[in-house]
């Protein structure tokens, strides 16, 4: 599914520019959710913004390839038509576009680069309320502009809302956790683990263990200095926990 | 000789003379001429005019080849008036509290002096008996009005008066889509005690036409305006509107959007003088400007001492450059002698959110759609008070208007 082999990225322009990703591989199979751990500046929303296409974020060597499809290749739309989603860690605002404006446009325009029909509108109704419903949205945020006035736990849940309502092949949940409460938490993690499926694979990138508690990863893997230096199953969330970065770095290195 | 008011006239200020000393003026038609002869043409050397310069792009009086023009689908029991450039054309059927009368004759304009090209208009008209309206509004009128004015050749002037009777209403849609080389269209309303007008207008025109769409509105104790307008812009257009606020606790708004393609220039200024107590403004225009046009926002708040006091008012202009080389002039200014008021104003000109379309792009929305959503969006906002029968065709013409431009 997703595959990235060496993969290296700059970030920043001119002489502020430098190398964050340095020889990132990484693959995760169909039907599997990894974790990705590390501490601050080691280079993990990087990684979330170079695998989606974001100007400024640029992959100077090595592949990342969705299903064989060369994501490097693409435009960020394009990426998203082929079945890329990234949850962001601080989703933005879109003033004068309300929520069912916006998802609707953005479903048909991935339908339509791929040549599909688009969703009709009694379905795209009833599939909102049903997801809706699942995540504790109303109907009246959904008719609000896009994240205008949100709380950030509403944000969160708007995220995960939206990657319910794609039904993304692969998708990318950058610090899905920060700013929500306890119940929050697993109201949104429900959300992902109802998408766990057989030909869906997820990356789930995040600081603590808490968010791991309720969904629950195949493989874990440490990102350090733009690469991955240490992988295992979910007992290595629980070893960060209690040793620190530190503590793994230190043996690693 | 009124024609001797004009010094050094360029040819079109002559052809203008020429036009005017065919008619048998009356004193006010005379008055109005020389008013505007006082300046001729408006042009960059004087302060409301620096950046809409109407002599420079007037030479001369010419004929156009109108383009073709958007067609909005108007409610089936509008009131439907029509300009052709020199006459008007009124329904034979009015409903109730509706009267119209075409005026023939000289009607003073006293705002001469300052609105210079609307003098033009008032000194133009009311000789034929065909180009001049007085609108009466005598009921709450629930037909909207529709005035259509296309076309007129080389140069084209109408006047329509409005007269809004105590507690009265009217709602009033007025399409001006060009046709003529040079235009200048002069509209009065006076809203007396508790009257009430809902005002929306859709401006186009070709790259090769000048427009003037001058305005002026007396409000009297506790009237309500609301302006919205939707302008595209010419080679030049001027959309100028001057509110006074005359009776205690009168409301106005005024809201506009303006968009400027490639060669287009388009101006909104606009004058509120709150000569009552207790009188509420609020205008919000926005714009959104291609490469190679230009906008124009001059909005001006006069407060007087004393008989301003208890003014609330808010002035708001928002201006996105879609692409390098547009152009955006702004103006905005209080002028406040009361002590005891809240006038507020905010002005921002900039670029498009690039994290906004970056999320909008990796929900797959492709780039140039992500950025016509998010402009129609922030245009949208400033025709949120427009006539609800055709508020969905001017946001739909501005989606057209922005799926044209490159964006870049």
């Amino acid at each position: 599914m997703l595959k990235l082999d060496n993969l290296t990225a700059d970030v920043g322009e001119g002489d502020g520019r430098k190398t964050i990703l340095n020889g990132l591989s990484l693959e995760v199979p169909a039907g599997e959710v990894h974790a990705i751990m590390g501490p601050n500046g080691a280079g993990k929303s990087t990684l979330s913004y170079v695998l989606t296409g974001r100007d400024g974020y640029e992959a100077t060597s090595g592949t990342a390839t969705l299903n064989g499809d060369d994501l490097l290749d693409m435009e960020p739309d394009e990426r998203a038509a082929a079945g890329l989603f990234l949850s962001f860690q601080y989703p933005v605002e879109i003033p004068g576009v309300p929520v069912m404006t916006f998802v609707r446009a953005a479903i048909n325009a991935q339908r339509k680069t791929r040549g599909e029909d688009e969703i009709s509108a009694p379905d795209f109704i009833k599939k909102a309320r049903e997801i809706g419903q699942k995540l504790n949205i109303d109907a009246d945020m959904l008719k609000r502009p896009v994240n205008v006035g949100f709380s950030g736990g509403e944000k969160k849940r708007l995220e995960i809302f939206q990657m319910m309502m794609m039904e993304p092949r692969f998708a990318i949940l950058d610090e899905t956790d920060s700013g929500l409460d306890i119940d929050a938490l697993k109201t949104v993690a429900d959300g992902v683990n109802a998408l766990r499926s057989e030909d869906r694979g997820m990356l789930v990138i995040t600081h603590y263990q808490r968010l791991l508690d309720h969904i629950k990863p195949d493989r874990v893997h440490v990102l350090a200095k733009g690469r991955i230096v240490k992988s295992g199953g979910p007992e290595l969330a629980l070893q960060l926990e209690k040793e620190g970065y530190d503590g793994i770095l230190g043996e690693v290195a | 000789m009124t024609t001797t008011a004009l010094k050094n006239p360029s040819e079109a200020e002559r052809q203008l003379a020429e036009r005017f000393a065919r008619q048998k003026p009356e004193v006010a038609q005379k008055a109005a001429f020389e008013a505007f002869g006082r300046t001729g043409l408006p042009h960059r050397r004087m302060e409301q005019w620096k950046w809409t310069d109407v002599r420079q792009a007037v030479p001369e009086l010419a004929p156009v080849t109108a383009d073709a023009d958007t067609t909005i689908e108007l409610p089936s029991n509008a009131v439907k008036l029509s300009f052709d450039g020199t006459a008007w054309t009124i329904p034979d059927e009015l409903p109730a509290g509706l009267n119209i009368f075409l005026i023939s004759g000289g009607h003073d304009f006293a705002q001469a002096d300052a609105l210079p090209v609307g003098a033009l208009a008032a000194s133009m008209t009311g000789h034929s008996g065909k180009d001049m309206l007085m609108i009466e509004v005598s009921a709450k009128v629930d037909r909207p009005l529709v005035l259509s004015y296309h076309g007129g050749d080389d140069a084209a002037f109408s006047r329509v008066v409005f007269v809004v009777r105590e507690a009265c209403h009217v709602d009033i849609f007025e399409h001006y889509s060009g046709g003529s080389g040079f235009s200048s269209f002069l509209t009065e309303f006076g809203l007396a005690e508790g009257a009430s007008a809902n005002r929306t207008l859709l401006q186009e025109a070709s790259q090769q036409e000048v427009t003037a769409i001058t305005t002026t509105a007396h409000l009297e104790t506790k009237a309500a305006f609301t302006q919205s307008a939707l302008a595209f812009g010419g080679k030049l257009c001027r959309i100028e509107t001057h509110l006074e606020h005359k009776g205690e606790g009168a409301e106005a708004t005024l809201n506009g959007a303006y968009l400027a393609a490639s060669g287009y220039h388009t101006d909104f200024t606009t004058h509120v003088t709150h000569g009552a107590e207790s009188c509420v403004t609020s205008q919000l225009t926005k714009g959104a400007v291609a490469d190679g046009g230009r906008g124009v926002f001059q909005g001006k708040f006069l407060v007087p001492r004393t008989i301003g006091q208890f003014t609330d008012a808010e002035m708001q202009h928002q201006a996105l450059l879609l692409e390098n080389g547009a152009e955006i002039f702004a103006k905005p200014e209080l002028e406040i002698y009361a002590d005891d008021v809240e006038c507020e104003h905010g002005n921002t000109s900039g670029q498009l959110d690039e994290d906004a379309l970056f999320y909008m792009q990796q929900r797959g929305i492709p780039k140039p759609e992500a950025r016509a959503l998010l402009t129609e969006a922030f245009i949208a906002e400033a025709l949120e008070k427009a006539h609800e029968d055709v508020r969905a065709q001017l946001v739909e013409a501005t989606r057209r208007f922005l799926r044209n431009q490159r964006g870049g």
